[in-house]
Parts: C-alpha cells; sequence; structure tokens
C-alpha cells in the first residue's frame, strides 16, 4: 500500500503540470481583458498601460514559467517562513502569485475565505451525510414503504430544485415575513468577520449558518441517500445476510454490523471524492447568502479576468481532486479487505 | 425387521426431527405506479414431508422448481404463507423474534455460493465465532479454541482464522461455510447445492466432509441439488420437485431403479451411465416446451404441458399424494414410495 | 403647567436629545452598507473600479470634491483656487492650493503638502499602471510651496485645471506609508492597499478582499462630533436584487448602492416601509453609437475604418434623424430604468448650463414622421418591407453588452425600427469581451464590427472638456493605434475639432457652456449617437438613517461623515 501511495503520487506530478498548462491556455485563448469592467472615463492608453504593469506585455510562455515558479517555489518557501519564522534568501523580492484585482497575494485570499467555506460548505456536507445515511438506509430496508416513498419524493424534489430557488423561497420566508424582532428571523447575509466568543455569539453564529446550510445540506443529502439506499439494496440481497440470519443474529446487528458495512465503502468512496467540492465552495449558495468563500472568489475572479487567480485556484481545485481521488482509492483500500494495491 | 408403521412412530432412531406440512410460499408480485399486488409466485405450493433424525434428504428438480425456496422456507429465512413446519414437535412456522432466533443454533445451512455467503469484510475467525457470541456459547479463550476446532473438523488451518474468505479458494470458502454452520452444534442443516459452484475435483472432497461430519456429529441433512449422481451417491431418501410441488419421494435406490412419476423418469434418462453398454442403450426422454410459469401454474397435473403421457384427466384433476406402499430404503430399512401422478395406478 | 410651558419643554427636551447624538463621534453605533460588487481594493490609484474608488472614499480624500449638485467645493483645502482668487495662474498653466491647517493622518501624523506632491508622483510613476492616470493629464510637475501648499504646474493652459486631487478618484495618500510602493513595487504592498492610512472619517480595521471591510471612526478626524458612527461594515457580494432587499425588506443593511433591478421589482420592495429609494443624476447617457464607417466583412483589415469607406446608408442624415425619431424613449426609460432613467436627446446632458435643449424633437416617438423623411429621401420599402434604394437595404447589426436591459433596450428598437422598415438583427457580447481591450476579439467596441452599437459613457466630475473631445478626427480607433481611441462612430469634422481646440483654451464658465453645448448639438444633429437615456444612479437607504445626500459627481459616501441614525 505504501509503495503504491507513493508510486500513484509521484505520477501525480506529470498529470498535474499538464493540467496547470492546460488551464493556462485556456485562460490565455479566452477573450477576456482585466481593464474590461473599469468605468468607461479610464482612457484606452491608460488600460495599455495597467495591462503592461499587470505582467501581459511577456509571451505566453515566459507568464507561464513565472507562473510555475510563483506557485512552486515562492509560495512553498513563503508558506516554510511563516510557519518557522525563518528567512530563506531573498524573501524581499521574491513575488509570489499575485491577484490582478485586488494586488494582493491569491493563496492569502485563499487561507482568508477558507473558514467561512469550510464552516458553511463543509458543515452542509456533513449535514447532508447525516440525513442522508439515515434516510438511505431505512429507504432500503423498508423497500416500497411510505418512508421509502417520501424519501424518494422529497430527494428527486431537493436533487431537481436548483439551490438559488430553495435559497430565495428561505430567505422571503426567515428572513423577509418572519420580523427580524422574532426569535425564528434569520439573517440573509452572511457576516464573514463574526466570531464566535460565546454562547450568544455562537447562537448568532449558528443562526446565519442556518439557511446556506440547510439549502445545500437538502442538495447533497438527496443525492447521497439514493447513492446509499442503492448500496444498501444491493447488500440486503446479498447471501451474507441470509447468513447473519441463519447464525441467528439480531436483525439490528444483521442491519448495522453486516450490510451496512459493507454498504458504507462504496458510499464513503463517494464523500471523499465529494470533498474537494466542499473546497471549491458553493458558487450559487454563496452568492445568495453573501457568504464569499471560495467559490465567490472564484467567481469574481472569473468575471474580472482576474486570470492568476482563476489559474491558482482552479489548479489548487485539480490538486484537490487528484489528492481526494487517491484518498478515495486508499480508503476503498482499507475497508475492503479483498483489495489489494501492491 | 422393522415394519413401516414402525418407521413413522420410532422416536428413536429414525424419527422425524422435522416434518414438513402443506408448506406454501408465495411471493407477491407488484405492478403500477400504486404497486398494486396483481397476482403471486408461488414457489413452493403444498409440501409435506418428513425427515428423520441422522438421514439426508435429497431434494433434487430444475432451476427454479422451489428447491431453495424450500429449504430457506424450512429454516425460517423467509415468512411462510401457508402450511407447518414442526422442528422436534414444534411448530416453527409463526415463530418470530427472540423465539426464532433461540431455534437457530438447531438448524443451519449451507448455501451455494461460499463467496457470496461469507461477510467480506469479517475474518474467517470472526464469521465463525460471531454466532458463538450472540448466542452466549463461549467467549473468551474458550471461544478462540472452539474455531481452531471447527477449522480443523472441517480439514482447514486453524491459522487461518485471522484471513478473509478472499483469501481463499472456493472449496476452502465452503469448507468455511460448513464450519460456520456447524459452529453452534446444530441438529439439522440445509445444503442448498453446496456443491453447484465448486470444480468437479473439489466437489466429491465437500461431499465427503459432509457425510464424515454427518456421521461423526450425527446431523440431519436436507440435501438440495440438481446433481442427480450426487444425490445418488449421498441421499437416503430423494424428494423431486417440480413446479412447487413434490411429485415423487422415495428411498433412493427404489427411485433410481423403478421411477414412477414421468418427470422423475424424463429426469434420471438425463443421467449418463458409467457403463458403456448400458449407456449406449440408454434411451432419452426429451422434455418439449418450457417450465410454466409458477406465477400461473396449469390447471390439474402441474406436469401435464409437458409430460409425454399425459392423458385427459391430468388437466382437469389434481392427482392426489400417494403411497405406493413399502420399497427397500438404504441400510437394509423398508420406507415408503410416494408419488403424485393419475398414471401411476 | 400651560400649553405653551409644555412645547417649550418638549422643543428643549428634543433640542437636547439631537445635540446629544450629534455631540459626540461614534454615538450613533453601527453602520452597514452592502456593495454587490465587492470592494478589492482600497487603493484607488490600482483599481478603477467605482466600488473600490467609493470604499476608498471613506478613509482617503482629495482637496476638493463635489457635492450632490455637483459644485466643487474645497474638503482638504481652505478653499477652490480659480482665477479671481488668484489661485490659477492667469495663464492657465498653474493652480495652487491651499491645505487646511490642523488636519491629521489616522495614524497621528500630520498631513502635508509633501503627501500631495508625493501622490501625484506615486500615480505618474511610468511603472506603476496607475489606473486614474487620466487626472494627471497635461500635469507637468507637483510641487510644495510650504508645509501647506501645493503648486501643480502643467504642459499647457487648462481651463480647468481641476484634474489632480479633486473627487473621488484622485484622493491624496500618505507618503509615508506608500513612499515603498513607487512603481512596479506598488502591487506589491497588500498591506497598504488593504489598510491606507487616510485623512477621512474612518479608518480600516479589517479588509478582505473582494468580501467585507470593517472600519471605526478615525480618531484623529478633525471634526471632534464626527463621524456619528463608531464602526461600519462595508459588505460586498450576491447581485443588486439581494442588496436592495437586505435594506428595502429584511432591514439587515442600512445603504445600499446601485440598485440595477427591474423597477417593479425595486418599488415592490419599497413598499414595505423599512427604506426608500433615492436616485441622482450625473452625465451617464445610454446612445446608440452610428458606424459611419463601412463595416462590411469583405473589407477585411479595413473593416470598420475610415479608410474602408463611408457606411451605405447612416451616412445619410435622413436615415439616422429616422432611426431616432422611431425610438420611444419614455418606455425604455419605464422598461429598464424606473426612477433611475430619463429620456434625453444630448449626449452632454447635465450639468445643467452644459445642456441643450436644440434637439428635443427626439423625446417624443414619431414613427409617422420617421416614415415620411425615409419616403422623401427615396428610402422605398421592398416586398419583405424593408426599405432599400440603389439596390441598399436599410439592414442593421445591433450590438451591446450581454445585461437584461440592454436585451430588453434592444428588442423593442428592433420592434420600432421595424415599423419604419429598418431590418435589425440583435448581437450580446459579454461585457469584459465587449469593453476589453483585446486586439484579437472582434467583438470590442472600439472594432465596432456592426452598423450600431449601444452602451453607456459618462465623464467625472463637471468639466466636459475631455469628454467632448472624444469625437475629434484624432481619436478615431484603427488598426495602427491598436484601435485605442474614444471616437467609435468615425466621426470627423475640422468645426468640431476646431471647436475643441477653442474650449481648451477658453476658461470663463459660460463661454464654456456655450462651446460645449455647440459641439453637443453638432454631434446630435449630425448623427453621430442617438442619446436614449440620461440614466441615474439609485440607491437604497434605510429609513432609520438620516443624512445620506445621494451624489452622482463624486463617490456616494462622499459625507458619509455626516451620516447619522434617525428615530
Amino acid at each position: 500500500m505504501f509503495n503504491y501511495t507513493i508510486r500513484r503520487l509521484l505520477f501525480t506530478v506529470p498529470t498535474l503540470l499538464l493540467i496547470s498548462f492546460i488551464i493556462f491556455l485556456l485562460l490565455d485563448l479566452a477573450p477576456n481583458d482585466p481593464t474590461g469592467n473599469l468605468p468607461m472615463t479610464i482612457t484606452p492608453e491608460v488600460r495599455e498601460k495597467i495591462r503592461i504593469s499587470l505582467g501581459l506585455g511577456e509571451p505566453i510562455h515566459i507568464r507561464y514559467l513565472l507562473w510555475l515558479q510563483q506557485f512552486f517555489v515562492n509560495e512553498p518557501l513563503n508558506l516554510i517562513e511563516e510557519w518557522w519564522g525563518i528567512q530563506i534568501g531573498d524573501a524581499e523580492n521574491r513575488l509570489r502569485v499575485q491577484s490582478w484585482a485586488t494586488r494582493s497575494p491569491v493563496v492569502d485570499l485563499v487561507v482568508e475565505r477558507m473558514p467561512q467555506t469550510l464552516w458553511v460548505v463543509g458543515m452542509s456536507y456533513v449535514v447532508g451525510i447525516l440525513i442522508a445515511l439515515p434516510i438511505g438506509i431505512i429507504s432500503a430496508y423498508k423497500h416500497y414503504s411510505w418512508f421509502d416513498q417520501i424519501g424518494t419524493f422529497v430527494s428527486m424534489v431537493g436533487f431537481s430544485i436548483p439551490t438559488f430557488l430553495t435559497g430565495t423561497v428561505l430567505i422571503v420566508l426567515f428572513s423577509v415575513l418572519i420580523d427580524s424582532s422574532s426569535p425564528f428571523w434569520l439573517p440573509s447575509i452572511y457576516d464573514t468577520t463574526h466570531r464566535v466568543t460565546d454562547w450568544s455569539s455562537f447562537v448568532v453564529q449558528v443562526k446565519q449558518m442556518a439557511m446556506p446550510v440547510m439549502v445545500l445540506a437538502l442538495f447533497n443529502a438527496a443525492q447521497l441517500s439514493r447513492f446509499m439506499r442503492a448500496s444498501m439494496l444491493d447488500n440486503l440481497s446479498q447471501d451474507y445476510v441470509r447468513t447473519a440470519r441463519a447464525k441467528g443474529m439480531k436483525e439490528r446487528v444483521v442491519l448495522l454490523v453486516h450490510v451496512l458495512r459493507n454498504s458504507l465503502i462504496p458510499v464513503v468512496t463517494v464523500i471523499a471524492l465529494g470533498v474537494p467540492q466542499v473546497f471549491g465552495g458553493a458558487i450559487i449558495t454563496e452568492q445568495i447568502f453573501k457568504v464569499n468563500g471560495l467559490g465567490q472568489l472564484l467567481i469574481i475572479g472569473v468575471q474580472g479576468a482576474d486570470i492568476p487567480l482563476v489559474q491558482t485556484l482552479t489548479f489548487i481545485f485539480a490538486v484537490l481532486i487528484v489528492l481526494f481521488n487517491l484518498i478515495a482509492d486508499l480508503i476503498y483500500g482499507i475497508l475492503d479487505p479483498r483489495i489489494r494495491y501492491d | 425387521m422393522t415394519t413401516i408403521a414402525e418407521t413413522g412412530g420410532d422416536t428413536a432412531a429414525g424419527a422425524p426431527l422435522v416434518q414438513v406440512q402443506d408448506l406454501e410460499m408465495y411471493f407477491p408480485i407488484y405492478k403500477g405506479v400504486l404497486r398494486r399486488q396483481v397476482g403471486s409466485v408461488r414457489a413452493v405450493d403444498g409440501l409435506s414431508f418428513d425427515i428423520r433424525r441422522g438421514e439426508t434428504l435429497g431434494l433434487v428438480g430444475e432451476s427454479g422448481c422451489g428447491k431453495s425456496t424450500c429449504g430457506r422456507a424450512l429454516l425460517r429465512l423467509y415468512e411462510v404463507t401457508g402450511g407447518r413446519i414442526t422442528f422436534e414437535g414444534r411448530d416453527i412456522a409463526e415463530l418470530a423474534g427472540n423465539a426464532l432466533r433461540d431455534m437457530r443454533p438447531r438448524m443451519q445451512m449451507i448455501f451455494q455460493d461460499p463467496q457470496a455467503c461469507l461477510n467480506p469484510r469479517m475474518t474467517v475467525g470472526s464469521i465463525i465465532s460471531e454466532p458463538l457470541d450472540e448466542h452466549h456459547v463461549a467467549t473468551g479463550e474458550e471461544k478462540r479454541q472452539r474455531v481452531r476446532e471447527l477449522l480443523e473438523a472441517v480439514g482447514m488451518n486453524p491459522e487461518f482464522a485471522n484471513r478473509y474468505p478472499h483469501e481463499f479458494s472456493g472449496g476452502q470458502r465452503q469448507r468455511i461455510g460448513i464450519a460456520r454452520a456447524l459452529a453452534l452444534a446444530p441438529d439439522f442443516i440445509v445444503c442448498d447445492e453446496p456443491i453447484a459452484a465448486l470444480d468437479v475435483s473439489i466437489q466429491a472432497q465437500v461431499v465427503n466432509l459432509l457425510q464424515d461430519l454427518q456421521e461423526k456429529l450425527g446431523l440431519t441433512y436436507l440435501f438440495i441439488s440438481h446433481d442427480l449422481s450426487m444425490i445418488r451417491h449421498i441421499a437416503d431418501r430423494v424428494a423431486v420437485m417440480y413446479l412447487g410441488k413434490i411429485v415423487e419421494l422415495a428411498p433412493v435406490e427404489e427411485l433410481f431403479n423403478a421411477p414412477k412419476h414421468p418427470y422423475t423418469k424424463a429426469l434420471l434418462s438425463a443421467v449418463p451411465v458409467p457403463d458403456p453398454a448400458v449407456e449406449a442403450k440408454r434411451e432419452r426422454i426429451i422434455l418439449t416446451g418450457d417450465v410454466p410459469n409458477p406465477a400461473n401454474p396449469p390447471a390439474g397435473c402441474r406436469f401435464c404441458t409437458r409430460c409425454p403421457d399425459a392423458i385427459d384427466r391430468c388437466s382437469v384433476e389434481e392427482p392426489v399424494w400417494r403411497n405406493l406402499g413399502p420399497a427397500k430404503g438404504s441400510n437394509g430399512t423398508v420406507e415408503d414410495h410416494f408419488v403424485a401422478c393419475h398414471r401411476v395406478e | 403647567m400651560s400649553v405653551l410651558k409644555k412645547t417649550l419643554l418638549a422643543t428643549a427636551a428634543a433640542l437636547l436629545t439631537t445635540t446629544a447624538a450629534h455631540a459626540e463621534r461614534g454615538s450613533d453605533g453601527h453602520l452597514n452598507i452592502i456593495y454587490w460588487q465587492a470592494s478589492s481594493i482600497l487603493n484607488p490609484f490600482l483599481s478603477g473600479g467605482t466600488k473600490d474608488v467609493e470604499a476608498s472614499s471613506m478613509v482617503i480624500e482629495p482637496l476638493g470634491r463635489y457635492d450632490e449638485k455637483g459644485n466643487l467645493i474645497p474638503w482638504l483645502a481652505v478653499d477652490i483656487p480659480t482665477v479671481a482668487n488668484g489661485g490659477v495662474s492667469e495663464d492657465l498653466k498653474s493652480i495652487t492650493w491651499k491645505i487646511q491647517p490642523g488636519i491629521k493622518w489616522s495614524d497621528g501624523s500630520d498631513f502635508t503638502a509633501e503627501d500631495v506632491v508625493f501622490t501625484a508622483d506615486y500615480c505618474m510613476h511610468p511603472e506603476g499602471g496607475c489606473q486614474q492616470l487620466t487626472k494627471f493629464a497635461d500635469v507637468e510637475k507637483v510641487e510644495a510651496l510650504d508645509a501647506l501648499t501645493v503648486k501643480v504646474t502643467f504642459s499647457k493652459p487648462k481651463p480647468h485645471p481641476y484634474g489632480p486631487f479633486t473627487g473621488g478618484e484622485s484622493p491624496i495618500i500618505q507618503k509615508a506609508q506608500f513612499q515603498d510602493c513607487m512603481g512596479a513595487k506598488a502591487p506589491e504592498c497588500t498591506e497598504q492597499n488593504f489598510g491606507p492610512n487616510g485623512t477621512g472619517p474612518f479608518r480600516v480595521t479589517e479588509f478582505r478582499a473582494n468580501d467585507v471591510i470593517s472600519m471605526e471612526a478615525n480618531p484623529n478626524y478633525r471634526d471632534a462630533s464626527k463621524p456619528h458612527f463608531a464602526t461600519l461594515t462595508f459588505k460586498g457580494g450576491g447581485d443588486a436584487a439581494a442588496a436592495a432587499r437586505s435594506v428595502l425588506q429584511t432591514g439587515e443593511f442600512d445603504y445600499a448602492w446601485n440598485l440595477q433591478v427591474d423597477p417593479t421589482v425595486l418599488a415592490d420592495m419599497a413598499s414595505a416601509g423599512k427604506g426608500q429609494v433615492v436616485s441622482a443624476f450625473g452625465t451617464s447617457v445610454e446612445r446608440l453609437m452610428v458606424n459611419l464607417t463601412n463595416p462590411d466583412s469583405a473589407l477585411g483589415d479595413q473593416r470598420s475604418t475610415v479608410e474602408g469607406g463611408p457606411h451605405p446608408f447612416l451616412t445619410d442624415a435622413a436615415v439616422r434623424r429616422a432611426l431616432s425619431l422611431a425610438i420611444d424613449r419614455q418606455t425604455l426609460s419605464d422598461v429598464g430604468y424606473g426612477e433611475a432613467g430619463q429620456p434625453t436627446c444630448n449626449v452632454l446632458p447635465a450639468p445643467a448650463i452644459f445642456a441643450s435643449t436644440a434637439n428635443d424633437e427626439c423625446l417624443v416617438q414619431n414613427i409617422d414622421l420617421a416614415n415620411q423623411i425615409l419616403d422623401e429621401a427615396g428610402w422605398a420599402k421592398g416586398g419583405d418591407g424593408i426599405r432599400a434604394k440603389d439596390g441598399v437595404r436599410l439592414s442593421i447589426l445591433y450590438q451591446t453588452s450581454t445585461n437584461a436591459v440592454r436585451q430588453d433596450t434592444q428588442a423593442l428598437v428592433k420592434q420600432w425600427w421595424g415599423q419604419i422598415g429598418v431590418e435589425t438583427e440583435l448581437k450580446n457580447i459579454d461585457a469584459a469581451v465587449f469593453f476589453g481591450g483585446d486586439q484579437s476579439s472582434p467583438d470590442t467596441f472600439q472594432k465596432f464590427y456592426a452598423d450600431i452599437e449601444m452602451y453607456t459613457n459618462n465623464f467625472n466630475g463637471t468639466d466636459p472638456e475631455k469628454y467632448m473631445s472624444n469625437w475629434t478626427c484624432g481619436e478615431i480607433p484603427s488598426p495602427a493605434t491598436n484601435w485605442l481611441g474614444s471616437n467609435m462612430p468615425r466621426y470627423c469634422n475640422e468645426a468640431y475639432d476646431a471647436l475643441a481646440a477653442k474650449l481648451a483654451q477658453t476658461s470663463a464658465i459660460d463661454e464654456r457652456a456655450a462651446i460645449a453645448k455647440q459641439m453637443n448639438d453638432m454631434l446630435m444633429q449630425e448623427g453621430a449617437m442617438i442619446p436614449l437615456i440620461h440614466r441615474g444612479g439609485v440607491s437604497a437607504h434605510s429609513n432609520t438613517l438620516g443624512g445620506v445626500l445621494m451624489n452622482e459627481w463624486d463617490s456616494e459616501l462622499w459625507n458619509v461623515a455626516d451620516w447619522h441614525r434617525t428615530n
């Protein structure tokens, strides 16, 4: 398994380099201009100077190599320096990947966005899983019962109704129709600067997370519960379940120890594969509730033609996807004794 | 010399361990948006037979005739839809919950697919020992000792207890399946085509193991198979099933030498004979047509649509289950020969 | 107690509470502002985006700025220098600003002329990519005469020398903080760009790019009783409708900017009674640019250039007049803009003294007259209902940026033009491409590979000199100039260029107004542009927020120091 992991990790290097180059090329070929969204009062001559100051005067291969150096050498060095408080070489003149719109290091922006994204999107993922697993298990066990039918209906609804609709409906219900003095009122705008220090600030945090988390959790749960149900059904009809019953095991043990454990193998893999999406944020939901996480950062970068930001963010997502694919494979290997990597 | 009447009443050696009366196992068929029940598959439709303590009852028939369903229903792995199953005089057809679980150690099953019947995420040791915990049979060192004994009993290295099922060959897995079935020291084991999924070279080993264990432990088997040669080798008596019903039940030699039911004859005619002279003369009875849909079986005798000897009466009136009288059984006993056919008068 | 006494007491009490509420800095608590376009940087020299300019206007300030009526008023300066008060030299080549004494930066240090000089050097650095360079056009040098006096010298006479250091786009940054951030170093000074020291009413406590800014009252602000709010949140993200909702319906925010929302939706939200919609008009005009050159793709490199020859039919004044008359501007305004729009027939609609009334014919739609004009000009309807003359069909490709209101407008205009026998093909292009300067894209507004294109333009401040010079011959974009230039119609008229030159040398305001009006009328009557809507800004504020003076001439937050809580 160790050798396998190392081999897979080594293989990701050329993969990721290729991905980064393709992203760079695509972004460069896309007709876009970082000065396109500036007010008309800024003259074309000034725009041209801005473009040159952003480094757009250089040919593409130079810009790509520069980005490679910034991302793979300068950024890690900076990270090491910050962690250990040391200085390596000429830190002053070492240029990190800079966003064009904010003129600040992209990685710092990403780090700044991480908490709200992980809190809201991550929590919605966790809540989604917590909702989905019991629903999937019961639906499969009580196959075709009214519970299963309702579960199927709800997950179809959750899956097919877009989050911008559920989000807006929730805002109208909980922020507009309910008066803001009521304890059931929920804020429609997420305050990213809010800090949890005591019980009452914790309640505020829970309230402001409630709507975006529920909107996303519903969406996630819809998908996952179907998956859980299918996997459970698959295993429920297996002979080893009959064996367990023949052994005289309690139904609870049959279900939770035998069936569930085996059914969870593919589900856990799917959950692991979905984790990069958490880091990718939820563009639409973040926009609706103004959570301003990584998804919103990306969309603003795209709209403003902030190419270093989009390039770096997209590449980080690519790294995460490749990484979690590997993790999913390894988890599969750990959970399923039939799989051996060597 | 035992009389036929005595055989039925004798409780010492040949007494019935399992008695089945009018066993019915219907599976509902749902259709449409609202999933209304529109009918049912009559997988097992009115079976009656006894299994005596210490004997092996063979159950043969084509695929889909309801053999496996019958085996599973006997062990109450299904909720039976009708009839009685008496185990040592106690009706278990209606048992549920803990009462049923308490009966589990007494009766076990060996499955056809040794791969699928073992939980892939459990080690061999825990597969075998799990019921020991559940039924508080043994704990700690005693439990580990019992696992070792069981593995040895089925001819496996006791060190294999920490391995997972997928690490073994098919024959080894079936031995594990047997060890598992034996763990609770049952009296009665349903062997559901236990060798069908194995290589021919392994089949004999497993069958011999089953026979040895039966001898040693005094087990009672219901041996389900479509392999008539194997049945002839292992069974004391044989029941032939067709479309959810038993059509003939007789001691093994009697059945093979003097089959009465046309379906039994057709089945036996398909078995190759090792003697070339006999084999050359063997006349095969080829059945035409498909097996009817068990959701909608033919009226009268179920075999009438394919029976070479069918007469008009067959498609109108269901033949009764008749005792043709005693016949020579194995080990010199005398057993009854039953058949359900209008043409055997 | 007598009624009189009661009233007196009540008044006194009311006065007391009012004074009390206004006497102390920060006594009104917290202010919530939402800009649905989040601020990405607080240095307007590195980002010309309105959101960034306005966010920074609460922190850093110019010497003079425009009030809500468009008057230039002294801000950090003692007064506005003019020729009359001797602040502007007779030859119009220099202006001398006097700074108010006693102004301090938020870090407690003194604000001096050196900071002003530094700001000019910072922006005019050739490698800095300063986005407000236009404000410093023709500046030769900026020098500090003494600690509180700054002299700006221009390379040529400037009748309107108020480019540098006025308005939200040209605030003063602190030398001490930015002196290591000159030129190519400018973008690397993240800390400074995110949290500039300022002289304004607020200072930055936390800046999260593209998300939220937290500010607190500047303890060194020059007016000890202001600002009224102790802290402030400047939130970004979402869309205009959600921002409007947060002020008008949920009441979570006090002020929302730029509410480009369907007018009926906005009116609906406002009916909740939690806040009110405010609007103000500046110089923005949504207009149709008429391509006077031939955009025929068969011309290859000469497409839409003067060399490619005149347009086959848009050079006919009758056609242009008919196109303009066929449009119902009031309907366009009602459908797309509501309170934020009013019909206009001028490309220079404001300030009032510059607004011409000579072109008001187009304010009322007149399809019959338009048809009559085309008939008389010899454009006869063919079998397909489309007019043609000498084999030239009146078929127009009409392009604009992708935007719901613009696409509504396009559809309406297409319908009206259909009624006068003009065929229209519509096209919309993503804003970042359309307004972007990508040389390889054929879809930029500068290349203008279409017959008509629509967008909004405006000018900063109140002086139209630079704006009106957009349509001189030298501004025509062409491959030779890398398609740079603002003269989209490719309009070229010696008389117009002469007027532009004259405007650049005239300083008396009345004369300037007369010349500008004349230029506007010339453009209108020669049909280089067809103005549609005079666009204003629309914002909303909570009913409990007082002091908002909506301003289209400068940052909307220009007087945030005066904003206060009302009960």
